[in-house]
């Protein structure tokens, strides 16, 4: 690997190495404000590589390694360079978190106590966030929760804030002097641009937090609520989480604790101002 | 005859939530959420092995059951074999 | 699990059902991760699941428009503090009660798709070349 960088997102470090200059520029760049790995020795190894020699240059291909791989997945145009880093590190995590408990959630906080959002790709969790982010919460997360069997505390991820399609422009408009990646067109999940966490969720990174109330958002219908019982949330939970078996009895301890313990929401939304004030709602009386 | 055994309660974790009981069975790291009759029959099997005959009458004692169906109780029972829950003890 | 409800032992057993013989009561959580490369390729998008707030449940666990005949209303809704009581002390009780804990658990068991979300999104993410 010619081109190396390192990086600390909530309590994981990444070192990344790279057959091109290009997404470690990007990554170096987006990540400026960000801190290395803890006593300088990452969690995981990321590698962008070219599949043989020639393809550094010639119609220049990423392929993503590193200590966990998908085998045979598809590699990258180099224009998605920066992309490819990104889905590099969410494998290790997707495939190699043994501490944590990861939850396929976005986590904002407030006083200390966290939100968790989850559901479906496309539900709004990574924009309800973001909004919440420029609303004066602390943004924990916007694809990845980490709950501590140990404590049950939650801790953030806060990676750059993937945002796609039609909520790029919501963000532009909700956050115009923010921080943003290029615009990547044509990628396997439509348009993305990343939105670099404000100062506030980088400084407090390290800073657990009380898990308050679990939303289940849903975006494109009337707005409606219900409560989830716990164990349609746990369900639900062990669904978004890609290594709750793995984790075996710590893992049960830790989902059955927090199902038990705080409450859980299905919202329905047909626009982000109606979910906003849903869930300042939902937040006070939880 | 044979008999069904459950699982010893040393290997069940069970927690039971709302309507539904969570059971994380040690011995093969699965999670099992499950609906009423299961827990109640794990509890009376977890003392000693019993046949169906047997069991169906413990849990006539035990409970007031609506529906002592002879069908039902191993319907029940082979389910939780194939979870491995329970165990089934054939006599030699 | 089987508590015992207050008052003489011997006059108020807990009611309890067997069930049918087709109706399963048990779900269990698979893997979260299939460790084989052909399992991830067959990787299918699950169904989105809206959980419209307001739908009522159907017998086969199916999310129903509210007031179906034969359906049940969310649980969301009627887990107030004496239900959850009951079902932690009692169980179920014959009759409709048990019939919308079956309709629950198959809602419950619908709620697994073939591979779990992140791993399915991953390879969705990166196809295969």
């Amino acid at each position: 690997m010619r081109h190396l960088t390192h990086l600390r997102i909530g309590p994981i470090g990444f070192r990344v190495g790279s057959d091109w200059r290009g997404p470690i520029a990007a990554l170096e760049n987006l990540y400026r404000d960000y801190p290395a790995p803890e006593d300088g020795i990452p969690d995981f190894n990321v590698h962008l590589f070219a599949a043989r020699p020639w393809r550094r240059l010639l119609r220049p291909s990423v392929h993503i390694g590193g200590d966990f791989v998908i085998p045979d997945a598809a590699p990258l145009p180099l224009a998605q360079g920066l992309l490819a880093a990104e889905m590099g590190m969410n494998l290790q995590m997707a495939l190699g978190q043994r501490r944590f408990l990861l939850l396929h959630a976005s986590a904002v906080e407030r006083d200390g106590q966290a939100l968790l959002m989850t559901g479906m790709s496309g539900a709004g969790k990574s924009t309800l966030a973001a909004l919440l982010m420029a609303r004066g919460w602390r943004l924990m997360g916007d694809e990845f929760a980490l709950l501590d069997p140990a404590t049950g505390l939650i801790h953030g991820f806060p990676r750059l804030i993937s945002l796609k399609n039609e909520a790029i422009a919501v963000l532009e408009r909700a956050l115009p002097k923010a921080r943003f990646g290029p615009v990547l067109k044509g990628t396997p999940k439509g348009t993305i641009r990343h939105l670099v966490p404000d100062a506030r969720a980088i400084a407090a990174m390290a800073e657990p937090a009380v898990p308050k109330l679990i939303l289940f958002p849903n975006y494109g219908f009337a707005a409606a609520e219900r409560a989830v019982p716990p164990s349609e949330t746990f369900v639900r939970l062990t669904q978004a989480s890609t290594n709750y078996v793995a984790l075996a009895e710590r893992g049960f301890d830790a989902l059955t604790r927090l199902v038990q313990t705080i409450p859980a929401r299905a919202l329905d939304y047909p626009d982000t101002a109606t979910a906003l004030t849903q869930v300042e709602r939902l937040w006070e009386a939880a | 005859m044979t008999r069904y055994r459950a699982a010893a309660p040393e290997t069940l974790r069970v927690v039971p939530l709302d309507a539904l009981t969570l059971i994380y069975h040690r011995a093969s790291g699965i999670t099992h959420i499950v609906d009423s009759p299961v827990p109640e029959i794990l509890e009376v099997l977890a003392a000693r092995p019993l046949a169906e005959p047997e069991l169906m009458a413990r849990l006539s004692e035990r409970f007031e059951l609506v529906d002592a169906d002879a069908a039902a109780l191993t319907a029940r029972l082979d389910e939780l074999v194939a979870t491995g829950l329970v165990e089934r003890l054939c006599a030699i | 699990m089987a508590d015992e409800s207050s008052g003489p032992v011997a006059s108020r057993r807990r009611a309890l059902m067997l069930g049918a013989v087709g109706a399963s009561a048990i779900v269990s959580i698979r893997p979260a991760l299939a460790q084989t490369s052909a399992s991830v390729i067959n990787c299918e998008i699950p169904v989105p699941d809206p959980a419209r707030a307001g739908s009522y449940i159907a017998a086969d666990g199916t999310l129903v428009p509210a007031g179906t005949p034969g359906a049940y209303p969310p649980p969301g809704a009627s887990f107030k503090a004496e239900d959850v009581k009951r079902a932690l002390s009692g169980g179920t009780l014959p009759g409709t009660d048990y019939e919308r804990s079956r309709a629950y658990t198959n809602y419950i068991r619908r709620l697994q798709s073939g591979t779990s979300g992140f791993t399915c999104f991953a390879s969705l993410q990166m196809p295969r070349g």
